[in-house]
């Protein structure tokens, strides 16, 4: 009997524990003078540690200039760390965020990568009347929202990458520079292109813009594959789109299918130079992800170690030392948080509507370009704004191949395209 | 006259709840999650209770089927994405209301009860998990392959708000929280439970017995349906978005995942499993790195030593069934509160060999 | 393009069929649906990935060390956490979809979720019938082969194999007839783990590793198992070349849903479960109580 007392008196007493320690969790001091930034991301993967970084050297750098000088006060920067789980669970994530809105008490919100789990912060995030700079989710229909209801969706913004529609624009002339060089370099008439787009919502935008526009650049278009973006093998489609005879991939690839693709691309020998976007082939261990036959794998990027602009080298190499990574675009929240100071600084206070009105007026010069919102708060494309760039690996070296003459651009340091040496064998 | 009844009422509140521990929580608990919200501005705890209430109305509808009737269904989250999808575009491009659409998209998931129920009934055993678990995903492929309805993979978006504050919303939750999961307690407490207990432990007998065990299962389906599809359309409205994380195949184990924890059979087991679990998942926060992990681990070890689940582990600590009339009792009582014969079971086994 | 189908799903076939004959048996046998079962592919990756990259083995020493360490984990795990749990069949499922989640976590923890790879024997590729197969696939289809067949030899021509079988048929008779039911439980659980770490062993260096690389073919291969009829070695292998023939077939007549090959491979199953409600060659469980 005695026992059983015991086992009730043991329940009571953690129920009185874990009361006291809800209280005690609630008691925080409120500190002043500090301004709160969420940066939300998948933590355990590439993207969220991305996120963060940018995020890091973005805060350390206002915090040892004294901080935001909001008016004559000046605020400092405290970064909350959120790991939504996004590519896991979209529930999760918001969760998560609306933890760091009402227990952190966060003033904005940068970060974010998968699509559907951006989608359901932004609405979170609307509702409570907060800003939210997307640096990562490209879809564009995000961006229609502001122009469709402007008082609901005003609080959101977009640093990076593109938009969905402009990232297939720009992916499109890359592709047309590729096919350019093959034109020239191996005497190809038209040369024929096989798509290879993921099942996805920015995928879809690719595949419709490729189907217009690949004829129009005096190139055939053969076939367009929609494999999903969990897929682990490519054998199959890669063996298909080699008898289908193409002799470009143009591929959209946001996720591990990209590595699989290159890697398989690679050691299959398939005599078509690959280009277009594959994000993962961004990434420093590209070339060790797929034992080397990622080599000549071209894409497009947002970052790259050229002068895109005059701060672009210096961070390029300060992220990557820090890293050990070169940047991605999820490293945008950089740029994100030092737009949003700019505009706090211009505004003179911290009023949600003022900073929205002087955002709304950036011109900044990130290392990605010079940095402008259009009138639904996404990042404008184009020549003497953010361009984009063309990445290639060459020989093991991620290198600039593109803007090569692109409206009278050329980064200097940027290198011509190179052919995969088994591509040009097989087709001369 | 009022008197006599709320005479009657103390006299069953006493008989019936007080003098059993695990009711008294229980009772002690749906008190304390419908108060708390009075006292808490924080959006984020008001979110939790909020969603808590949500997936238990969705675990417990597992249970309804899954086991009481025993038909262990892999893919239940395909009722609550069809309800959320379904709710979410009359919502959207007829304008209706919540209160319509929510109704409309649980019917919508009757339907599809049916939809997955009838091809079904010809499977047995593990064929008929195996078989369900495929249809969330075929779905998933179709929303996909449908994108200018569906929005592929952005989902619906922009659906109105179930009311102005989280707060309010969260007592709606509660509130269809508390008498969905009662209402389903009480179906499987009547007539219709003892047959779903039948044809799970014996469906040949059961059959033999004059039970059209056809028609039960289809029922069953359909109403564990339902209350999957509330939950579902409750949950589109709730977050205003319907996407495909509504199909995933994690759903439908996190459904499984609860209920188990909880006491499958039970339906208050899968409830608790719910109010247990999902929070837990919320506090392992503050350890981001190893949150899974910890929860992964706690599932593992903690039904390695209770297999029948936490609740009926709990309620056999604390209360303890007479040997005569099977009547429960606190864990306290010596002597059964209904016959007076000792619960103490070597007093018993004395007494029935001295007889024998 | 018919020979680019076929090769195709001779090399995903085989992979699949080893998967699905190692959950075949333990299911058989023990009644035991694992769904830990992929993760031990998993793990044997990660492993060859470690001793490869990590330690600087060989890659044939490294898959046999892998092939062992996992086998040991996994009958640990079976005799730890499964076995005593086997007359909770619904416990049995939670434990081990959570085991599962525990190993990608731990993985996670440990490698991170970077994308990995791992060196295979051979580099290169090479024709067959016209199609260019890497030399690694090729290697993995033959040794796959060799595998299947020991399998088929080690059930049907040993006395190990009869007891497998005498149990999987009738658990209750075999243990009448003195068989120690729950020590061939527990071999079967080493053997199903082994050659589920072996498929993952030779396929990791077609793939790519990542710690959430066991959900995806576990749906496959539960699909494989039902199409087969449960417990029926011959029906997994039969249902592994049906849902590899299906996957290749919509990748190479409709490349624009190629995404739709996992739905389009239940859809199959669901048809097949139709007509016949205990898969192709199950054995009718009516009788079974």
């Amino acid at each position: 009997m005695k026992t059983r007392w015991a086992v009730a008196a043991a329940l009571i007493l953690l129920c009185l524990g874990a009361a006291l320690v809800a209280g005690c969790a609630r008691e925080e001091a409120e500190e002043s003078r500090v301004i709160k930034i969420g940066v939300a991301g998948p933590m355990q993967f590439v993207h969220g540690q991305h996120h963060w970084l940018g995020a890091e050297m973005a805060a350390e750098e206002i915090n040892a200039a004294g901080g935001i000088k909001v008016g004559d006060e000046y605020y400092l920067v405290e970064l909350v760390k959120i790991d939504t789980n996004e590519l896991l669970s979209v529930e999760d994530a918001t969760n998560a965020v609306e933890r760091a809105l009402a227990q952190d008490n966060i003033d904005l919100l940068v970060g974010t990568i998968r699509t559907e789990a951006a989608v359901a912060i932004q609405e979170l995030m609307m509702d409570n009347e907060k800003i939210f700079i997307t640096c990562g989710a490209s879809l564009k229909q995000m961006a229609d929202k502001v122009g469709q209801d402007y008082e609901r969706y005003k609080y959101w913004f977009r640093v990076t990458p593109l938009n969905g529609e402009l990232l297939a624009r720009a992916s499109l002339i890359l592709l047309q520079y590729v096919g350019q060089v093959m034109k020239e370099d191996l005497g190809l008439e038209a040369p024929k292109v096989a798509v290879v787009c993921e099942e996805a919502a920015a995928g879809d935008a690719l595949a419709a813009a490729a189907q217009q526009v690949i004829p129009s650049f005096g190139m055939e278009l053969v076939g367009i594959w929609r494999p999903s973006p969990q897929a682990t093998d490519m054998t199959a489609e890669l063996t298909a789109i080699r008898g289908a005879g193409a002799q470009i991939i143009y591929t959209y690839l946001s996720s591990a299918a990209g590595v699989t693709y290159a890697k398989q691309w690679g050691e299959l020998q398939i005599p078509a130079a690959s280009v277009g976007i594959n994000v993962e082939s961004q990434a420093m261990g590209f070339m060790e992800a797929t034992d080397n036959y990622g080599d000549f794998e071209c894409s497009l990027n947002t970052y790259a170690l050229v002068e895109i602009t005059e701060k672009t080298v210096d961070w390029y190499n300060r992220f990557t030392e820090r890293a050990g990574e070169f940047p991605t675009y999820n490293a945008g929240t950089y740029d994100a948080i030092n737009i949003y100071r700019e505009a706090v600084e211009r505004a003179g206070t911290l009023e949600t509507d003022a900073v929205i009105a002087e955002l709304e007026q950036t011109r900044h010069t990130s290392a990605a370009g010079v940095q402008v919102f259009d009138e639904n708060h996404d990042v404008i494309w184009g020549p003497g704004y953010a361009t984009a760039v063309g990445t290639q690996w060459q020989n093991g070296e991620l290198k600039c191949v593109w803007p090569y003459n692109w409206e009278g651009i050329t980064y200097p340091g940027t290198v011509r395209y190179q052919i995969p040496p088994w591509v040009a064998e097989a087709l001369q | 006259m009022i008197r006599v009844w709320l005479l009657r009422l103390y006299r069953d509140f006493k008989g019936d709840i007080l003098a059993l521990p695990g009711r008294t929580l229980a009772c002690l608990a749906v008190l304390a999650l419908f108060i708390a919200p009075l006292f808490i501005r924080d959006t984020y705890i008001l979110r939790i209770i909020t969603l808590t209430a949500v997936y238990a109305v969705f675990a417990a509808s597992w249970d309804l089927l899954s086991g009481y009737v025993g038909q262990l269904n892999l893919g239940h989250a395909l009722f609550f994405g069809v309800a959320a999808y379904t709710s979410a575009m009359l919502n959207l491009h007829l304008g209706l209301p919540p209160v319509l659409t929510i109704p409309l998209g649980a019917l919508a998931a009757v339907m599809a009860g049916l939809v997955v129920g009838i091809p079904c009934l010809r499977l047995k055993g593990q064929y008929l998990s195996l078989a369900t678990l495929a249809f969330p995903i075929i779905l998933k492929g179709l929303v996909y392959l449908f994108k200018e309805y569906t929005g592929g993979e952005l989902g619906i978006s922009g659906i109105s708000r179930l009311a102005g504050s989280r707060l309010v919303e969260c007592y709606i939750a509660l509130a269809l929280g508390a008498v969905l999961c009662f209402l389903i307690w009480k179906i499987t407490d009547s007539n219709l439970g003892l047959i779903f207990h039948a044809i799970r432990e014996d469906e040949i007998t059961a059959r033999a017995s004059g039970i059209n065990t056809t028609a039960y299962k289809l029922l069953a389906f359909c109403l564990s349906g339902l209350f999957a599809g509330i939950a579902g359309g409750f949950f589109a409205h709730y977050m205003r978005l319907a996407g495909p994380f509504t199909l995933d195949v994690l759903l439908s184990f996190q459904a499984i995942i609860w209920t188990i924890f909880g006491g499958i059979t039970t339906i208050y087991g899968s409830v608790a499993g719910v109010i247990i679990l999902f929070p837990l998942m919320e506090i392992l926060r503050a350890f981001p790195e190893i949150r899974m992990l910890l929860f992964a681990a706690v599932i593992v070890i903690v039904l390695r030593f209770m297999p029948e689940g936490v609740v009926p582990w709990f309620l056999d600590r604390v209360e303890k069934e007479c040997p005569r009339c099977k009547e429960r009792n606190a864990f306290t009582r010596t002597r059964c509160r209904v016959c007076r014969v000792s619960l103490s079971e070597r007093e018993v086994r004395a007494r029935t060999t001295t007889r024998a | 393009m018919l020979a680019n189908i076929l090769v195709t799903t001779l090399v995903n076939g085989a992979a699949y069929a080893m998967l699905a004959v190692g959950f075949s048996l333990i299911f058989g046998v023990g009644r035991i649906i694992n769904l830990a079962h992929t993760a031990y592919y998993m793990l044997a990756g990660y492993s060859i990935f470690t001793l490869v990259r990590v330690a600087g083995l060989a890659y044939v020493p490294a898959m046999a060390l892998s092939i062992l360490l996992v086998t040991v984990v996994a009958v640990l795990c079976y005799k730890l956490l499964i076995d005593p749990m086997r007359e909770h069949e619904t416990t049995v499922l939670i434990i081990t979809i959570a085991l599962a989640l525990v190993f990608q976590e731990l993985m996670l923890k440990y490698f991170g979720g970077h994308f990995r790879s791992v060196p295979g024997v051979a580099e290169g590729s090479l024709s067959i019938l016209g199609v260019q197969v890497t030399r690694q696939q090729a290697i993995t289809c033959a040794v796959l082969a060799v595998i299947l067949a020991a399998v088929w030899l080690l059930l049907h021509r040993t006395r190990f194999g009869l007891a497998v079988r005498a149990t999987a048929q009738d658990m209750e008779a075999a243990n009448l007839m003195g068989m120690d039911v729950s020590r061939i439980a527990t071999l079967t659980a080493a053997v199903s783990a082994a050659l589920s770490a072996a498929a993952g062993a030779l396929v990791a260096p077609l793939n790519i590793l990542e710690p959430h690389m066991w959900l995806n073919p576990l749906t496959i291969i539960l699909a494989i198992i039902v199409l087969g009829g449960m417990g029926s070695i011959k029906g997994s292998i039969y249902g592994a070349a049906i849902i590899a023939l299906s996957e290749s077939l919509v990748i190479f007549l409709i490349p624009q849903g190629s995404f739709l090959k996992g739905a389009f491979s239940l859809l199959i199953m669901i048809i097949v479960l139709l007509i016949r409600p205990e898969g192709l060659f199950g054995v009718a469980l009516e009788g079974e109580r």
